[in-house]
């Protein structure tokens, strides 16, 4: 059965984990980095993601995209400062879904939040498929604790649009939790602050023998260690008395104040060089910066704190997760807040993916870690629907336990009314206005009877991924009314579709090359594995399956010096059918060795696991 | 749990539990209207022990919850999303002993009308008292909140044992909570602890 992976798709960066002989563990890229940067970069010949896309974007700025987390699932009238903020030039028609314009020569095309991150996905895909001989079963893919409806959903999107077949959408703080608690055993009530690039959650979890309970979560969807880097580069900026920044001037000092911030958590003072002028930044410097944004985080943690009806009293640890909490003064800001030492054993890049991993491998249903967890995650934000005046009224309140439902009756105002329409909300504040659009959703087909009549029950139901899905049903002729859902912002239904066909006749006219390339790593990639494990465990080899796995070989050798595309990704298949039993001999063993109590990073390394011999 | 009824499982056809068929352990069905006892098998009583609740409640979702169902049939996810709601519901009524008290008496966790019963006019004419004498002497009006909300919950301690003991009944219940969550606009009333 193919693995299931899980998946942190980060603002700033990317991972992707697997559960292996019991262990989870990320991916590496060949040089042994499990981190892909999330940049994109759309060129004439291709798409450029990851450490080149990032380190280039000074280069090719019209066409780069970096933080694109930021605008999934918002409106283009929220958008507008964060895209003045990273100099992307959007559509300033669309009033609905947000669209980036890349620039590059000739080229301009206009790509969605959703086809940004989707490109990411892509990357980390072809990672699992590499490491795990074939594609991956399912994906959990982690999304801020806070994210509302529709960052949701556009991540969803996203998934879909790179062919992942998502099995659960994940909360990042929880996630972590399930690292952390998997990894101490502890029990009790903890904090997990999630200070990422973009980011920023809180959330508060009890941990009772195998129930993980969400209490409460808060955050700020628009907070994180790209403020420090804003901070730190308008700092530069006045410092040597510039007014106004072009936009490659203006990426390549985000991209040093980025650098010196991480030179920072270190040393005491460093240096930022902008052309030929060089600013000298102290950390205490620094440390002023970024206090107002840590002050901002402080006001959330309390809200958790009482939304868990906890004192920090109550609070048995504090772990830290995300890039950002390297820096110490978030560290001290953190003990500060709860009166403890923050608990930072496990590597804050990683333990969200790790987390996503771990649950992944619980949703095969035959876990090897835990297979009685049970993880009861919340809402963040209340969901409710506008009524007369503009006011809201909630129906389901934040930091409910979901899945959750509730349902509310309405009637007509009109005799032989046959439509209701109704706006639903989420967020916190009084006024519709103040809060999240999430759609209007129109009532059809009600029966015409008179003014008061009609009662139409209309149901909403929170999926485990926070996801809303609403049914109406008439309660006198037991008509399922019709819904049509408009969302606010974001892509329709259509849309998606449209993207997925795109994506696929592209693929079949223009980028052949691409594809030719594609098919040659990732057939290099398997020949790599099959060659090392067949040398590594030739004793495991039966009848003449050494014979017929280098007849295959030889033929893929040659359909890849001859370039054929299609031979390639045939041979490749095959290449994997036919060392599908000979890998699985190599699986039980692993799992016996495993069991024998030696370590199983050992036992992976000299398996010529690929990917966790990397480790 | 209620004792498994001689319902057949939809999926296995053997004889089913109410919410988790034993044999193949599909979800079954979830009820229309569902009530909270009934759902986590607890007798219907005001005086609950909230760890009876959480026990129930964890024992059913950890049959029941999606993460359960995943890869499964569609119909059974969507019976385990429907199930774990319920399950979330029932506990969140029998964990809040104004819910729990509100359903006892009406069969209803949440206020029937919009706005809530109307309150009869000596309780608002004593308000309306309190109020102009808060505007005179700021600071009047907190103690006297929480001591009212102190008696008003004594009082519905005094009826649920009445009732419990097979005497009295429960109609004043819901008048009683609605000058709860009026007086809780006064925000002194110290939140219930279980």
């Amino acid at each position: 059965m193919a693995a299931n992976i899980g998946i942190d798709l980060g603002t700033t960066h990317s991972l992707v984990a697997v559960v292996i002989g019991g262990k989870a563990r990320c991916l590496l890229d060949e040089t042994g980095d499990p981190l892909v940067p999330s940049a994109v970069r759309y060129a004439p010949d291709g798409v450029v993601v990851g450490r080149d896309a990032r380190d280039r974007a000074s280069e090719f700025t019209g066409s780069t995209f970096t933080s694109v987390k930021r605008f999934m699932g918002r409106a283009p009238q929220d958008c507008s400062s964060d895209a003045a903020l990273f100099r992307y030039e959007m559509d300033p028609d669309d009033e609905r879904v947000v669209r980036l314009i890349a620039r590059q020569g000739e080229l301009v095309r206009t790509v969605t939040p959703v086809e940004v991150s989707s490109e990411i996905l892509k990357v980390l895909r072809a990672r699992a498929v590499e490491v795990l001989f074939g594609e991956p079963g399912g994906a959990v893919i982690t999304v801020p604790a806070y994210f509302d409806d529709a960052q949701r959903q556009a991540t969803r999107d996203a998934a879909r649009l790179a062919g992942l077949e998502v099995l659960r959408l994940l909360n990042e703080p929880t996630a972590a939790a399930i690292a952390y608690g998997l990894d101490t055993r502890g029990s009790g009530r903890f904090v997990v602050y999630d200070l990422g690039g973009g980011t920023f959650d809180v959330s508060i979890l009890e941990l009772d023998g195998d129930v993980f309970q969400v209490l409460a979560t808060a955050g700020d969807t628009h907070l994180g260690g790209d403020d420090f880097d804003q901070a730190l580069a308008e700092f530069v900026r006045t410092q040597l008395g510039l007014s106004e920044l072009d936009d490659a001037t203006h990426r390549g000092l985000l991209l040093a104040a980025e650098a010196a911030k991480r030179r920072l958590s270190e040393l005491d003072v460093t240096e930022i060089r902008l052309g030929d002028a060089v600013v000298s930044v102290t950390r205490s410097q620094f440390e002023a910066l970024i206090m107002p944004v840590l002050q901002r985080t402080s006001a959330a943690c309390r809200q958790a704190l009482a939304d868990a009806k906890l004192g920090r009293d109550g609070i048995d640890a504090v772990v830290l997760v995300g890039g950002s909490t390297r820096t110490p003064l978030v560290r001290r800001h953190v003990e500060e807040l709860f009166g403890r030492a923050p608990y930072c054993d496990l590597n804050p890049d990683e333990v969200v993916a790790l987390g996503a991993a771990m649950q992944a491998d619980i949703l095969t249903g035959n876990s090897s870690l835990a297979d009685d967890l049970l993880l009861l995650d919340v809402i963040p934000l209340s969901l409710g629907l506008e009524v007369m005046g503009g006011v809201v009224e909630r129906f389901i309140p934040r930091c409910s336990t979901i899945p959750v439902s509730a349902s509310q009756t309405f009637t007509t105002h009109v005799d032989g009314q046959t439509a209701v329409d109704l706006h639903v909300l989420q967020g916190d504040r009084e006024l519709a206005k103040d809060n999240r659009s999430l759609g209007r959703f129109v009532l059809r087909g009600l029966p015409p009877l008179p003014a008061g009549v009609p009662r139409v029950k209309v149901s909403f139901l929170v999926d485990a991924d926070g996801i809303l899905q609403v049914s109406a049903r008439e309660e006198h002729t037991g008509i399922e009314a019709r819904i049509d859902v408009k969302p606010s912002y974001g892509l329709t239904e259509e849309e998606i579709e449209q993207m997925l066909e795109d994506a696929i006749e592209h693929a079949e006219t223009d980028v052949d090359d691409r594809m030719l390339i594609e098919a040659r790593v990732e057939a290099e990639g398997i020949l790599a594995a099959v060659q090392k494990a067949t040398s590594v465990d030739s004793g495991l080899l039966q009848g003449d399956e050494a014979s017929q796995i280098r007849a295959v070989i030889a033929d893929l050798q040659a359909a890849m010096d001859e370039g054929n595309r299609r031979k390639i990704q045939d041979l490749s298949h095959a290449l994997d059918a036919v060392t599908a039993p000979f890998a699985q001999r190599r699986i039980e063993r692993d799992l016996s060795l495993a069991l024998t109590g030696r370590d199983a990073n050992t036992v992976a390394i000299e398996l010529g696991i690929p990917g966790a011999a990397r480790v | 749990m209620p004792e498994a009824e001689n319902l057949a499982c939809w999926k296995c056809h053997e004889r089913a539990g109410v919410a988790v068929c034993v044999s193949c352990g599909a979800p079954q069905p979830p009820p229309p209207s569902p009530d909270p006892f009934a759902v986590l098998g607890l007798t219907p009583r005001f005086f609950l022990d909230p760890t009876l609740v959480d026990e129930a409640y964890k024992r059913l979702t950890r049959k029941l919850h999606p993460d359960r169902f995943s890869g499964k049939a569609a119909v059974e996810r969507r019976m385990s999303l429907q199930w774990t709601a319920i399950l979330n519901d029932a506990r969140r009524v029998l964990r809040d002993p104004d819910r729990r008290a509100r359903w006892l008496a009406t069969g209803s966790a949440e206020v029937r009308e919009r706005g809530g019963p109307r309150l009869d006019t000596p309780f608002l004419q004593q308000m309306f008292t309190w109020r102009e004498e808060e505007e005179e002497d700021p600071g009047v009006i907190a103690p006297r909140a929480q001591a009212l909300a102190a008696s008003i919950r004594a009082e519905l301690d005094a009826l649920f044992r009445a009732w419990e003991a097979g005497q009295g009944e429960l109609s004043l219940v819901e008048d009683r909570l609605a000058r709860l969550k009026y007086l809780d606009g006064f925000a002194v009333v110290p939140p219930q602890k279980e």
